[in-house]
Formats: C-alpha cells, structure tokens, sequence
C-alpha cells in the first residue's frame, strides 16, 4: 500500500502532499490512545498527572492537523489557480469489477478551507474542554469521542469519493450520538442522543439514495469516462463530467441527484423539516455544542452542497429549492430562539438559523459566500458557545437564563469576548459576521437564478433583524440588568436518584457467585466513587472566572471575529465601492472549488452602486434596530411579563408546535401502531391463524381418527380378518373376470 | 481437478463428526474433557478449513477442491464435494462461529457431553452444506442439521423450548419437503434429456445452461419449490415466524449459529440452486421476492421496534437484516450480488456476535427483559463498548462491515430498479433505505433501554464486568466488523468470479450461459473474443469433449435484461 | 400321481384358516389366541407343502432345476416355523409380564394403548 498522488498540474504534484494523510491519521491515533490507554494513564498516574497528559495528548493531534493543513494551504496557494487541486490516495476501499472506491484525499481549496475550521477551531475548542471537563468523572471517554469527531469530519472534508464522505457523515453523526448521551445516566440526554442519530439517519437515507443515483447515471455513461476508469462515485471523476453525462437525462434525474444530496444536507445541517434533533442536542457537555455547532457536523451539509454545486446548478428546481428551505429556516428558527429561556437553546436555534443563511446564500448560487458565512459562523458561534460554557460553569451548572444577571460583574473576560461575538452574529461592522452576511444578501438580492429574488432579500433582511433582537435579549439578561436574579431564585430541589427496585426477586438469583457479582462492599465503593458532587444555584452563589485554559480560547476566537471577517473579504464590499484594489481572499482563495460568486457572476445587476450601497445600509440598519430596540426593553432586566414565557412567545419557544406534533405523530402513533400490528398480525394473523391454526387443524383431525383406536386386540382381529376377505375378493374378482 | 476419494473437503466435513463419535465412547462425568475435546476439535477444523482458503484461486469460477466418488451408481448418486468463491466464505464463517460457539459454551453446565457432541455434528453438516455438489447429499446435509438444532432448542431453551424447537423443525422441515420432491423431478427431467438420470449439480446445471433441463411451468414449479425451503430457511415474509421464537429460546451457541449460519443456507441455496438450475423461472420471479424482501426488511425493523424481549429484538432483526440479503441478490447485478453475499457474512458476525454478547448477560441475570435492565453501561463499560461496535455494525455505520454489505445491496437493487427496462420497480430499494433508518431507530432504543439510565435493578447494580475470556471471544467479532468493513477487498476477490458465473448462468440466453462443467481450452479467434469451449460428458464424468464455440460472457459484456450499466 | 389330490390339502389348509381366525376373533384368553394364530400359520405352511409337491415347474428342464423348484416352497415353510417360534417366545414372554403385573390376561382388558 503506498500512497499515490495525482494532480491537474502538468507536472507531478509535490510530495508534500502525502502529509495531508497526517491531518487524518492524527487524530485517528489519538483516538485510539485515548480508548485504549487513556483509563490506565489516569490510573497509573493520578488524576491530576494524567488528566494534564491526556489533556495534552487529546489536544496535540488536532494541532498538528491545523500546522499541517496551514503548510498544505500555503503550498496550494503557490500554485496555480486553476491546477489547485491535488489528489493522493492510499489502498482501495470498496474494490469491485464494477466499481471502485479508494481511500483517497482531496487536497483543494474547500478542503482545506475546511479543514483549517475543523482543526483550528477545533484545536480551540479541545484545549477549552480540557479546563472545561477537568473534574468530570469520565475524562479519558470524553477525548475518545471528541478526537474520534475530528477525525471523521476531517474524513467528510477531505474525501474524494462519495462513499467516504459519507463515512464522515455518518460518523460525525454516530460521535454527536456518543457525545450528546455522554452523560448517559440521565435518561433524557440518552433520548436526545437516539434523536441526533435517527433524524440524521432520515437525511442519511436521501443522501444514500443520491449517492445510487449518481452510481447509476456515470456507470451508465462508461463511454463518457476515461477508459478503464472504476472509479465512478469519486469527484475528479463525476464533477469535470457532470454537464455532459446529465445532458442525456430529462429534468426528472438532474434535478433528483442534487435533491436528495439536499436531503442528506438537510437533516446534517438541521435545516427544516429535520433540524429537530439540533435543539435537543444541546444536553451534550457545552463543548460538544461547539465543536458540533461551530467546527464540524452541521457545516457539512453546507459543504457537502458546495462541493457539489455543479450538480445544482444544472437544476434551477433545486436551487430554488435549496434557497427557499434555506430562507425559510432561517426566519423559522430567529423566531424560535425569542421563546427559549435556557442560554444553550438560544444559540442553538441561532445555529439552525446561520445555517439557513448559508443554504440561502448556496440556492442563490453564491456558494463562496456561503462557505464564507460558514467560516466567519464558525468563529463567533464557537466563540458563543464557549462563553456559554463559562456562564454555565460560573452558574453552577444552571442554564437558565431567567436566573442570570449582571453577570460582566463577575465574569468580565467571559463578557467581553461574548460581546465581540455578539456584535459579530448580529451584523455589525466590521465584526466577521457582517461581510458574509451583506454578501449573502447581496446575492439573494441580485440572483439571476430564481424568480423575485428580493423576496428572500426580504427574508433574510426580516432574519438579520431579528437574529440581533434574540442574541441582544440573550446578552441583556445575562450580562446587564441591576439585580441578580438568581440571588432571589430559590434553590432547586436536586433530583435525587432514587434505586427502585420492580424486579426484587431477581435479586434471589446467584446470589453468591462472586465470579459474575461484586460484593456489596465493593458495590458501597462504587457508588461512592460514582457520587458527583453536585451543588445548586443558591442565593449565597458567587460567579467565578474560568480558567486560563478556557479564557485563552475564548479570547483567540473573540479576535478571530473581530478581524476574521474584515481580513479575508478584503473589506469587500467596501473596497471595491470605494475603489481601493484589495482582493477578496477568501474568494480569491476558494472560486476553483466552489465556482465564482453571484457577485461577480451577476455583475451585470451592479451597475449601480446606489443600490449596493443602500443594501449595506439596510443590512446595517437591520442589526442597529434590533440591538436597539431589544436593549430598550431588556437592559433593565427581565420583563416580569416574561418569567414564564405567554402568548405568542411561549408557542414560538414550542417551536410553533412543530416538534411536538413531530413526536405525537411518528414516535407516539407509529409506536401504537408498530405495537398493534404486532399483536394483531405478526402473533395473531401469521402465527395464530395460519401457522398455529394449521397445527390446531391437524391436532383436531387426530381427535377425529383415534376414536378408532378401541384398544381391544379382538376388534383389531376383527378388522383385518375383513379387510383380508374384502382384499381377497376383489384380487379374486378382478381376476376372473 | 477432481480426487477420487476423500480429500481436505472431506476431512473438513467428517473431523467434526468423528470428534462428535468420538466424545460419545467418552464417559459422561468428564465435563472438562467434552468441553476441550470439542473445542479442539473444531479448532482443528478451523485450520483445516483456512488451508480451503490459502490454496483457492479467485481466477476461475468452476468448483475447487473438488472430490468426489460413486455413492449410489444405480440411481445416479454421488458424494461429490467442491467450492466455489461463495460457499468457501460461508465454510470459514461456518468454522468459525461454531468454534467460537463452542468456546462459548463452555458456560453450558447441564449434559454438556451431548451438548458439544451436537454442536459438533452441527457443524459437520453445516460444513456438508456448503459444499455438496449432489443435490441428494446436499438434500441429507440440509435436513440433518435439523436434527441437532431440534435438540439443542429442545433440551437447553428457554422457558418455552418445545414449543419453539417443534415449531421450528416442522417449518423448516415443511419447506424442504417439497424441495426433495423437486430434486426426484430433476432426476426424471435429466434421464428423459440424457438418458441417464442424476443428481450431480453440475451436470444438470451443464443441462440448464442449454435450456434442456426444465422450461416453461414445470421450471417455475420446481423454482417455486427450491425457493419455498430457502425462503423458510432465510427467513422471508411471511414464513419468518419460526425465527423469532427459535432464536430466542435456543441456548446462546444455538442462536449463534442458526442466526450466522442456518439462514445463509437459505441465501446459499438461491445462488448456488435456484439461480443456475432454473435460470429463467428465477428471472421471473425476481420481481415478486424482492417485493418480499423489502416487505421483510420493513416489517422486520418495525417487528424489531416494539420488542420487550432483548433477544427477540435481535431475532427480528435478523428478519430485516436478511431481507438486505435477499434484495441484493435478486437485484442480479454484480453490485448487488457481491453486496448480498457479502451481507450474508456481515450478518453472521454481527448478529451472532449480538447473541453472543446477550447470552453473556443472561448468563449472569436469567433475564432478557428490557424492563429488568438499565444503566449497565455504569458496572460494564468494557462490555458496553464492545456490545456498541456491534450494535454499530448491525446498524451499518460506514466502515464496518455491515455498511458494505447493505451499501452494495441497496445500490445494486437501486440500479437494477433504475432501468427503465427492468422488471424490479424502483420504489422497492427506495423503500428499502427506510430500512437502514428503522434499524437505527430499534438498535439505539434497544441500547438506550440496556444501557443508559439510572441502574433500577439490585441485580444489574451488583454486576460485574465480562471476564477477559469472554471479551477475547468478542473480540474476534470485532476484528471481523472492521477488518470487512476496512477491508472488504480481501473477501471480494475470491467471490467475484464466482459471482459473476451464477449472474451470467442466471440472465444469458441458453447456449451462452456459462456451466461449470465447461472447461475453456482458451483458443481466442482473430476478433480475440472467441472460445472453444469443452465440456464434461454427462454419461461418463471425466471425459471431456468440445461442444461448442460460443462467447464467453466474462470476456465480452453483454446489455443483459436487468441490471444494466454493469462492467 | 395317487393319493390325496391337491384340492384335498387346500380344503383342509382353508378350513384349518378360517378355524384360526375365528379363534383370534372370539377367544379371550391370549394362549388360545395363539394356538389359534398357529394353527393359521400352519394352514399356509400346508398350502405351501402342498403346491410344492404338485407344482409341475413347466419350464424346468434338468432334474436339478426341478428339484430347486419343489424345494423353495419347503424352505418358505422352515422360515415360517423359525418365525412362528420366535414370535411364540416373544409373544409368551410378554404375557408372562403382564399376568406378573396385572394377575390376570383377559385380552379385552388390555386396552392400554386405546387411542
């Protein structure tokens, strides 16, 4: 098995390239020290040691990653455009007569885009949950899954086939599982673990079918490939061909294949009708909401759309499609989060609504801003996120956030980096939300390819304002406010966990057999080991600052969106306005991959800069009004109006029914009806009628026959002494006649 | 290419017959010898049985190790063993579950002699399965392993054995009933078109590769007979309700082995049977049991859903998983060929490595109800991991093995759907892929109920975890999960020839359907794509002559009725 | 050929049979049964003796082969006799059991394996 790496390049490609395989096996390696050693390092060396070398251990292979994936970008960068993209790979995966599929990397633009979010701010957000979950019970298994969540997204990015981004989806999808039920002793964690995993499967079934789908048209077409060429589900091979092979399809199938790669994007990415399990994933440890908010998982949808944007772009059906979803989460989900009042659900219907945004920006062909959006999102969403954590943790554990206030008192590095991220989500410059977010309006504004594009102008203007309004209550009631709310909360009763005990007289059974059974001491032990010691927001609670390892990544990304958004845009829109010559790198960077922006595509629309200039104004226009008007009514602290949310903000905190209506009709009545089909056709129809029932059947012919059987040994005698005559006469009538 | 006599296939078949033979001169109080003895001796087997693979060529699709000999010359019987690329993984699968199966019972404790000695006949005729080329002894190996299984549920079930082994023999056995009546019929249509009647697969599929054995209705009777006792045996819908109830009232290598490996004789059966026998009346039919393979997968997942009973769980989605099997295969293409077969093996070291690991715990708590469980993850952590990576390959998470399987299945049936020309509707793989989600939605509802939560039972609280003995068992499923889910390549290599033999013996016309009694003296004409092609004598085997010139299919694709778009 | 003419020993091999059957039919008591099942057995042993002795053998040509021809109807004969005692001895034993057990072998109270 050796590594072979190709490249558009006319000549060979640089060796450097095989590193990429490091960006993937590094935390593949960690993950494999963390399960198989990390209990016995903890042991061997303590607690305080060996968590502080599993900490480090956890965090060193996502580095490396990001210095690695720096060096690579650099390396692309020297290249020429149109020959950046290399692809080396190792040995076959999936090698059949009819299809192959390698483990091969793509080392392009967007991959290593993505890469530098996955690893960069992934690194930020490990090193945080090393001070974060430094006294949790189960350190080695939490650094298990989080580098195994690495490594998958950096699969999903950097594969060149199909099949093994859909390893990463799937697996992305099966650590948010382990990683949202990580805390598996609350039952209801475990429930909302099983939901991530079901909804996304929902998305995984579409996306499957789409990978078939795209099997079926290029095996089909062979004579359009290069000769001998296996490799029919690998992007250098279907991208470059996907005009010419679907020219030979009606509507039907060019539009299908992007479709249900949009359905797997949905139900990854959380957009309606699927984004139900993002909410509820909030009962993972606030690092995971990070890592899977800000860095991996939900971005994947977005990228998996860009990567394949040519397959869009040949449908108009699927662009509408794609911008019209993606519009209506967002506005769907900005109304949602006024109705939350746990701190994590506010930024998590944010998360659903940016991402709206993004596929808003993708359906109305500006992939690049889109996957800007997705960059500049992931600085301050992570940075949100964090500084959730740090509320939460300097809250004891309380994530409500009517028992928050005036908090910038106690925790002000917390409070500033929040409010750089706030500044950032809500669109003011020249905060990193700000660029991709006037660039996304700016191309749904001027988008050739639907109808009426003001209208999800429109939409995503109505979104920007109220996205400032839900993240200023958010900020206002944590942050400002003159009284402390939770001074006057009473303390929570803790809910004991309580051993019931339904099935005692199992207790009965092998009661001595040590070999399979603890010993009730040793079982005392555990349970005292295993008590956590839990203590409750009472009024006496004083806020503390975080650690230094979990403020220094709260700061590095708080500079990352302050800058971040400014730096790559090149202060487009700005500079090209006003007519300095700064590029857009992020563009500039990322059009081989994802295809020139509506912006320069649609340039023909903008002609005039008045107009331009009047949409940066209402963008802008739109984040002041918000923060305004919810300052007003939210720095003074909660409204009393507002303790339990009434009205139209209760049911839009119930997600305007939706969820529940979700649950009653698919979980509820499909289990009643999965029950009665049971009883009724699989015990009482199949087994009952037709394979008991024939048995019956039988039983009661055999009732009928050994009446027969008198017992009497003379009857018998009897019997054959006839049958012998009747047999004898007719051999003997027979015979002569 | 043919020993007369015996040769290592044999031995494969009879070592464990012979241990079983010999355990029983042993007397009954030596519990720690039948329990080595037997061990030893399917050990043994399992080396033999790896010597199949080292020496095997994937190059050539005819029968390998072939040996065989005179059994009953009058009626044309013969005992001649072989195998190909699809039964040499079933064997290797079929030693190792019963070796590990046998490991694991060393936790049986009561009459472990005639325990050991029936799973070791077990094993022998499920080795005979695999590689019997006459329909008759193939007939005699399918039936005996009947009998062992019947006592293994009988006498070490659960609460409700009789009435599970009872129900599982006369099902299985009603099915198979009609397949000896179809195999007799295959005699008579053999003697009527050679003049001399036999029951040698390969001389009657040379028969059928030219159309001569059986047309018209007679094949679709004689198909519909075959595919009535595989289909008991896979189980499809509607015949599958045997399964449940054997599955779970059968002692922990019993559910082993009838989940890893008494299926698959349903699954073999069709491709190595009913496909190249009854090529045309299979076609046909294709439509109809891929209907009933979706109907399985769905039916089984939501059977699975509403189980309380943890092994019953697992039994139901055998149904489904099974019905992945049975889509691939049907979908006739080599995509979904390979993914079907494949699957097959997935699901014996998936699901026998489920049972396995829920015999463990109700080896130590007698109960498999979920209500009685909960929060075992907090006393089992390295049990619950290992119960996960399982589980993660029954739901077929990419890069285990059960992905593969179900990925090639589903894309092969969705390929086949997707001519327009083809007979398979293209909503059935559609609905299938519902499949996938629903087993999410009962294998992480099964782990939720087991594993996390609160501990509410004293019992579980006190628990201790699995002993380093029983994790080395598991751990041997787990390196199968990944090793086929990494590394599928080094099991498809030997199967695809193979496959495409069965693919091409099934959809060509007759006269271009390959046999395996054909042997190719390759003499290429001048277009290069052209083959002499001789073949056995059917009245006196070993005789070879030249029959015909024809186009060998391998060589020169051809746009076949289903499944199109291959090569 | 003089003597009792070939009707004569069927006659008596159909009346020695019917005398048999009626026995088994009526007697109650399992001695008699078998004295009676004898007496059948030994109704077609007659039969057999007799159409051995009378059987022309058309085909036969050599004096070997018509000796072969007579012979095999004795030989059925020493096998019936064989089987006969074998089932007398088994028969016996069983009834010995019985009257053991139950101190009496009335064959009408015999019903045990009445369905």
């Amino acid at each position: 098995m050796e590594f072979i790496t190709t490249s558009h390049a006319e000549h060979a490609p640089d060796p450097v390239f095989h590193w990429a395989w490091l960006i993937l096996l590094a935390p593949i390696a960690g993950f494999l020290f963390q399960a198989a050693l990390g209990r016995r390092i903890e042991l061997a060396l303590g607690r305080g040691a060996g968590r502080k070398l599993l900490g480090f251990a956890a965090v060193l292979p996502v580095l490396a990653g990001f210095v690695v994936s720096v060096l690579l970008a650099i390396r692309l960068a020297g290249m020429d455009e149109h020959s950046r993209l290399v692809i080396t790979s190792w040995f076959p995966w999936i090698d059949l007569q009819t299809l192959l599929v390698p483990f091969e990397l793509r080392i392009d633009p967007l991959s290593l885009t993505m890469c530098l979010i996955v690893t960069g701010v992934g690194s930020l957000i490990h090193i945080y949950a090393t001070g974060y979950m430094a006294e949790d019970r189960d350190y080695p298994r939490f650094f298990t899954y989080f580098n195994l969540f690495i490594a998958f997204m950096l699969m999903l990015v950097m594969g060149n086939n199909l099949p093994l981004v859909f390893i990463g989806w799937e697996g992305v999808g099966l650590c948010s599982y382990l990683l949202i039920g990580y805390w598996y002793q609350d039952i209801e964690n475990a429930k909302a673990a099983n939901k991530a995993f079901i909804v996304n499967r929902i998305g995984d079934w579409g996306f499957a079918l789409g990978i078939f789908l795209l099997y079926w048209v290029y095996a089909s077409n062979q004579d359009l490939l290069p000769l001998g060429e296996r490799r029919y589900l690998s992007f250098d091979v279907i991208l470059p061909l996907a005009e010419q092979v679907l020219a030979g399809y009606g509507p039907l199938v060019v539009s299908a294949i992007p479709l249900l790669l949009f359905v797997g994007a949905v139900g990854k990415s959380a957009q309606w009708p699927l984004y139900l399990w993002l909410p509820d994933a909030m009962a993972g440890p606030t690092p995971v909401s990070a890592l899977i908010h800000a860095a991996t998982m939900v971005t994947a949808g977005v990228y998996l759309v860009a990567r394949t944007h040519v397959f869009f772009e040949l449908s108009t059906l699927s662009m509408a499609v794609v911008a019209g979803i993606g519009a209506f989460t967002a506005l769907f989900a900005a109304t949602v989060a006024f109705g939350q009042t746990d701190i994590k659900k506010v930024l998590a219907y944010s998360t659903v609504s940016q991402l709206g945004y993004m596929f808003l920006a993708c359906g109305v062909g500006a992939f690049g801003a889109g996957m800007f959006h997705v960059t500049t999102h992931a600085f301050f969403k992570a940075l949100l996120f964090l500084g959730s954590g740090a509320v939460i943790a300097a809250m004891a554990h309380n994530q409500d956030l009517r028992n928050y206030g005036n908090l910038r008192k106690y925790i002000p590095i917390t409070y500033w980096t929040m409010l750089i991220a706030w500044l950032a989500i809500a669109g003011i410059p020249p905060f990193a939300g700000f660029w991709s977010k006037d660039e996304i309006l700016a191309g749904a504004f001027f988008s050739n390819l639907v109808q009426t594009p003001q209208i999800l102008w429109l939409i995503g203007w109505v979104t920007a304002f109220l996205t400032a309004g839900y993240m200023t209550r958010m900020m206002m009631l944590t942050f400002y406010g003159n009284e402390e709310r939770w001074r006057k909360a009473e303390a929570h009763a803790h809910a004991v966990h309580t051993h019931e005990h339904p099935h005692a007289e199992h207790a009965a059974h092998e009661e001595h057999d040590t070999a399979y059974f603890l010993s009730e001491d040793e079982v005392r032990a555990l349970e005292e080991e295993e008590h956590e010691h839990h203590h409750d927001l009472t009024p006496e609670h004083e806020p503390h600052e975080v650690v230094p390892s979990m403020w220094l990544p709260l700061a590095a990304l708080a500079v990352l969106s302050l800058v971040g958004g400014a730096a790559l845009s090149g202060f487009n829109p700005f500079a090209h306005l006003l007519g300095w010559h700064l590029p857009h790198l992020f563009e500039g960077w990322n059009h081989p991959s994802v295809g020139l922006s509506v912006l320069d595509e649609a340039s023909a629309f903008r002609e005039s800069a008045a107009i331009e200039w009047a949409l940066i104004g209402a963008s802008i226009g739109a984040a002041v009004l918000g923060i305004g008007l919810f300052a007003r009514r939210y720095i003074k602290g909660l409204p009393g109006s507002e303790a339990e949310p009434q009205g139209l903000q209760r049911l839009a905190g119930e997600q305007w029914l939706y969820d529940r209506t979700m649950v009653r009709l698919f979980v509820d009545t499909g289990g009643k009806f999965a029950n009665a089909f049971y009883r009724i056709f699989d015990s009482g129809i199949i087994d009952g009628i037709f394979v008991n029932g024939s048995a019956k059947l039988m039983g009661a012919m055999g009732l009928l026959l050994r009446r027969s059987q008198t017992g009497s040994v003379r009857f018998y005698a009897l019997i054959i002494a006839i049958g012998a005559a009747v047999a004898m006469s007719y051999v003997i009538y027979i015979t002569t006649r | 290419m043919e020993v007369q006599g015996f040769g290592i296939l044999s031995l494969v078949v009879l070592l464990p017959v012979a241990g079983a033979v010999t355990a029983l001169l042993m007397p009954r109080h030596l519990v720690g010898f039948h329990r080595w003895w037997a061990l030893l001796v399917s050990g043994l087997t399992l080396l033999a049985s790896l010597q199949l693979y080292v020496g095997f060529s994937g190059n050539t699709f005819h029968f390998q190790w072939r040996e065989g000999m005179d059994w009953l010359p009058a009626l044309g019987i013969r005992y001649q063993l072989g195998v190909d690329g699809i039964s040499l993984w079933l064997i290797l699968l079929t030693c190792l579950i019963s070796f590990l199966g046998i490991w694991f019972s060393f936790h049986v404790k009561e009459r472990v002699k005639e325990f050991m000695i029936w799973l070791l006949v077990l094993q022998g005729a499920m080795i005979g399965v695999f590689c019997a080329l006459d329909l008759v002894l193939f007939y005699i190996f399918f039936e005996a392993t009947l009998i062992p299984m019947y006592f293994l549920i009988s006498i070490w079930g659960g609460k409700n054995r009789v009435y599970s082994s009872v129900k599982f023999f006369l099902f299985t056995f009603l099915g198979s009933i009609f397949m000896l009546v179809a195999i007799v019929a295959l005699y008579f249509i053999s003697k009527t078109a050679t003049g001399e009647g036999t029951f040698d697969l390969i001389a009657l599929q040379a028969l059928a590769a030219d159309g001569r054995l059986a047309t018209g209705p007679i094949e679709m009777w004689l198909f519909a007979a075959f595919a009535l006792a595989f289909a008991v045996k896979v189980p499809l819908f509607p015949v599958h309700t045997w399964l449940p109830d054997a599955h779970t009232e059968a002692p922990t290598a019993g559910s082993m082995i009838l989940a890893a490996i008494m299926l698959k004789m349903g699954t073999y059966g069709f491709l190595r049977f009913a496909f190249p026998l009854f090529p045309d009346a299979a076609v046909q039919a294709a439509p109809f049991l891929v209907g009933l393979s979706v109907v399985g997968i769905i039916y089984g997942a939501i059977m699975a859903a509403v189980q309380e009973d943890w092994k019953r769980l697992v039994a139901y989605s055998s149904v489904s998983h099974l019905g992945f099997v049975m889509l691939g295969i049907f979908s006739l293409n080599h995509n979904g060929l390979t993914g079907g077969t494949l699957q097959a093996i997935n699901h014996g070291i998936s699901t026998g490595a489920l049972f396995l690991l829920v015999g463990m715990i109700y080896e130590r708590t007698h109960t498999r109800l979920f209500q009685d469980y909960g929060g075992l993850k907090r006393r089992m952590p390295i049990f619950a991991t290992l119960f996960l990576l399982i589980m993660l390959s029954s739901v077929g998470l990419p890069s285990t093995n059960g992905f593969i399987g179900e990925f090639l299945a589903m894309l092969g049936a969705f390929q086949a759907g997707a001519n327009a020309n083809s007979a398979i509707p293209l909503w059935m793989p559609v609905i299938a892929g519902a499949g996938v989600v629903l087993a999410a939605v009962y294998l992480l509802w099964m782990f939720q109920k087991v594993f996390y939560g609160p501990i509410r039972n004293p019992v579980v609280n006190r628990l201790r975890d699995i002993k380093p003995w029983e994790q080395a068992v598991a751990w041997v499923f787990v390196v199968f999960v990944f090793w086929l889910g990494l590394y599928p390549k080094f099991f498809t290599d030997k199967m695809q020839t193979s496959l495409n033999a069965v693919r091409h013996q099934t959809l060509q016309p007759p006269g271009a359907r390959p046999a395996w009694a054909d042997v190719r003296t390759i003499d290429i004409n001048e277009n290069g794509d052209v083959v002499v092609v001789q073949r056995e004598d059917l009245n006196d085997l070993g005789k070879w002559t030249e029959v015909a010139v024809r186009t060998p299919s391998e060589h020169q694709p051809q746009r076949l009725a289903m499944g199109g778009g291959d090569e | 050929m003089e003597g009792v003419p070939l009707y004569g020993y069927i006659l008596l091999s159909a009346l020695m049979f019917a005398i048999g059957t009626a026995g088994v039919i009526i007697k109650r008591n399992p001695i008699i049964i078998f004295m009676c099942i004898e007496l059948m057995l030994n109704a077609a042993n007659l039969s057999f003796l007799a159409f051995a002795k009378y059987h022309t053998a058309p085909l036969a040509t050599t004096a070997l082969e018509k000796w072969n021809v007579h012979m095999t109807g004795q030989m059925a004969v020493v096998f019936v006799m064989a089987v006969a005692a074998a089932e007398v001895a088994v028969g016996l034993g069983i009834i010995m059991a019985i009257f053991r057990m139950r101190h009496g072998v009335d064959i009408d109270e015999m019903s045990a394996m009445r369905g």
